[in-house]
């Protein structure tokens, strides 16, 4: 078998690096620079099992915009992947290309390691979609709006267990038109697996729903990965991300300006971890941190702030306190987030729009 | 455009003549008179009819809305009449009942012309009268003008509307975008479509049919040419309503969009009032306008049973639902540029 040659850059330092392996070949690697340990797939025919969308150099262009400019990332199989980014950085532009609805103006998309310029059509049983703001046949109740989208596949899904599966069962004989937004878009979400695909592409799902609402859809797309699916969730909502992702990719005016897991985001890119110690009965507990190595600040009153690299150092913090028998009234946490990622990254707001 | 429309048709302002027939079997300088007094109100565009046709048949192989016999022995009854007052003479005016607006003019004319002349021979005895006739064998009335153009009308509307909107809100709620990431082909929708647009079509026409049967009595001919025109009709107005969906972009103006194209060509088309009655500017447009043979057609097909002329009707329609549905199916895009 031939050793294939796989660049890789390290999510810590930056530093990219040259390993060799055979195809499929899992290898645990170290960074030359930072000497961060990971593990990583070469690939070839093996790896491409593994792979539900792979998007390469991928780029629109109208007229004078480019909407996306020469993007690539891979999706595992099996993983949710959110693709984050304001609205206007050109989400929906890439995943209406992945979903073969636009034309790219460059770039490769393969979606089950199937070229979709040359073999969607070949794949269409396979996936499914839920447009941003679907809605569907106003007349239908639930049931007959599941069958009627059902029929439209070879492979069907059983409309009972997605009934249930979805909890719509009090609600399949009343109209689509009468349903709440987020029994709509549960309908929507439902309506994605009536060919039990292997990828679903879920377009802005929670958009206008109220909190309660959300939480109800997030529940259902968290079913999903535990039912073995792909999903592609395009979203900007941070929280979702946060809640839903296996992997994000943070898209800003066409480009990914940062791609990982949540930990890797905000290890990399997000602010440290602030725990707020309140009213500190000691003047030495600023001063015992420091010797164990912790960044403490004092605002003089009693309190004290402690910069954490990770959360789970807060209870070796107050486990310091303890063993010193220092007193407090009580602490405060502070993580870093994905909102605080994308300011970094950008000096804007994800909830403003991109200029377009 | 209506104000012109209805103004043109009911104010008399036409400028248009109305073409009167005329077949004169005395061939006389009295009987010539009469035409030359006809011709000169300045209203009729007098046409002769030589003296060896059927005038039955004449009318039915020319589909011939109006015209006058003159009788032979027309100035010899006139002559005798001087003599013996109980002697009148008749002439006969064929005309089309289903066009009351055209007959309305036509017969004022003629009295007025018949009064004049009645003045001259006997100071206001009545020795030339009228006769009418319908060009028709069976006594239709307006109401036979109208279902078969209400048919066509109802089609027009639900066809175009119903690719307009559909499209635009399917396009709007993303149901366009969904179908095109499943197997459905873009070309089993639109039949699909279809199948539903000429559902419809079928019971529109079903309830006009029946409306006109059960309220008004009227006799309609189901006959296979009717069927190819309504399916016809149905393709011709879906077609022209893709094309237009294909531009339109927001569900808003799509009502518009739909309105602007059908509304006119109801008034225009001879759906409610006969395109004869019409300035002759606006009977140019009316026969460049599809609708204009559906309802010819439909009326010649379910109506006057003249198939002839049902069949060009058809043709025609044939040739328009032809060109714009494939120009629709060519024009409709799932994909977005």
């Amino acid at each position: 078998m031939t050793m294939i040659e796989q660049r890789f850059k390290c999510p810590n330092c930056g530093e990219i690096a040259s390993f060799h392996g055979n195809p499929g070949e899992h290898l645990v690697i170290s960074c030359p620079a930072c000497h961060l340990q990971g593990r990583i797939v070469i690939p070839g025919q093996e790896q491409s099992n593994t792979i539900a969308i792979e998007v390469s150099h991928l780029t629109k262009v109208y007229e004078d915009l480019t909407a996306v400019n020469n993007i690539s990332f891979t999706v595992k199989k099996g993983e949710i992947f959110a693709f984050l980014g304001p609205n206007g950085a050109g989400k929906t532009t890439t995943v209406e290309m992945i979903e073969s609805i636009r034309t790219p103006t460059a770039g490769n998309i393969k979606l089950l390691g199937t070229d979709i310029k040359t073999g969607f059509n070949l794949i269409k049983e396979r996936i499914s979609i839920l447009p941003q703001e679907f809605h569907s046949f106003e007349r239908f109740t639930v049931r007959e709006t599941l069958t009627y989208f059902s029929k439209l596949y070879k492979k069907r899904a059983d409309i009972n267990e997605i009934i249930d599966a979805m909890d719509l069962r009090s609600h399949e004989k009343k109209l689509y038109r009468n349903l709440s937004g987020g029994l709509k878009q549960r309908v929507g979400v439902a309506l994605s697996l009536v060919n039990d695909p292997e990828i679903v592409f879920l377009d802005e799902p929670t958009t206008g729903l109220d909190p309660k609402a959300r939480r109800e859809v997030w529940q259902v797309i968290a079913n999903l990965r535990n039912k073995g699916k792909t999903v592609f969730l395009t979203t900007h909502y941070m929280e979702e991300a946060e809640h839903l992702a296996d992997h994000i990719a943070i898209i800003h005016k066409g480009e990914i300006i940062a791609e990982g897991s949540l930990q890797d985001l905000l290890t990399r890119y997000g602010e440290k971890t602030t725990l707020s110690i309140k009213n500190c009965q000691s003047h030495d507990a600023q001063r015992h941190l420091e010797e164990k190595g912790f960044e403490v600040h004092s605002s003089g009153n009693g309190d004290i702030t402690v910069k954490i690299d990770h959360k789970e150092k807060v209870l070796e913090v107050l486990s310091e306190l303890r063993h010193e028998c220092i007193e407090y009234d009580g602490v405060d946490i502070r993580g870093s987030n994905l909102e605080e990622v994308f300011l970094r990254l950008t000096g804007a707001r994800l909830t403003e729009d991109v200029e377009k | 455009m209506l104000i012109l429309l209805f103004g043109a048709i009911f104010s008399g302002m036409s400028d248009s003549k109305y073409t009167l027939y005329v077949q004169d079997l005395d061939h006389t300088d009295m009987s010539q008179g009469l035409v030359d007094v006809l011709n000169k109100t300045g209203v009729l565009s007098i046409k002769n009819v030589t003296t060896n046709e059927t005038i039955t048949n004449y009318i039915k192989d020319n589909n011939i809305k109006n015209l006058i016999v003159i009788p032979q022995g027309y100035k010899n009854d006139i002559t005798r009449s001087f003599v013996d007052p109980t002697i009148k003479v008749n002439i006969t005016y064929y005309f089309d009942p289903t066009e009351q607006q055209t007959n309305q003019v036509l017969r004022s004319v003629i009295s007025s012309v018949l009064e004049g002349l009645n003045m001259q021979l006997s100071q206001g005895r009545s020795v030339v009268g009228i006769q009418e006739e319908s060009t028709v064998t069976e006594n239709f009335g307006f109401i036979d003008f109208f279902i078969p153009g209400m048919i066509g009308f109802t089609i027009m509307q639900q066809s175009i509307y119903g690719s307009i909107e559909r499209n635009t809100k399917y396009r709007k709620d993303g149901i366009l975008r969904k179908l095109l990431t499943t197997p459905i082909t873009r070309s089993e929708w639109i039949l699909a479509k279809m199948l539903f647009m000429l559902f419809l079509a079928f019971i529109s026409t079903s309830v006009a049919i029946g409306v006109g049967i059960l309220a008004f009595g009227i006799k309609v001919n189901i006959n296979l040419l009717t069927i190819v025109i309504i399916i016809a009709t149905s393709f011709l107005f879906s077609g022209i309503g893709m094309i237009i969906g294909r531009f339109v972009k927001e569900e808003e103006t799509a009502d518009m969009a739909a309105g602007a194209i059908s509304f006119p060509m109801m008034f225009l088309a001879g759906t409610f009032f006969a395109v004869d009655a019409m300035p002759s500017f606006i009977q140019v447009i009316a026969h460049a306008l599809p609708l204009f043979y559906v309802n010819e057609g439909l009326r010649n097909a379910m109506i006057y049973m003249n198939q002839t002329e049902a069949l060009i009707n058809g043709g025609i329609v044939l040739i328009f639902a032809a060109i714009f549905f494939i120009a629709g199916v060519i024009l409709t895009k799932w994909k977005e540029d």
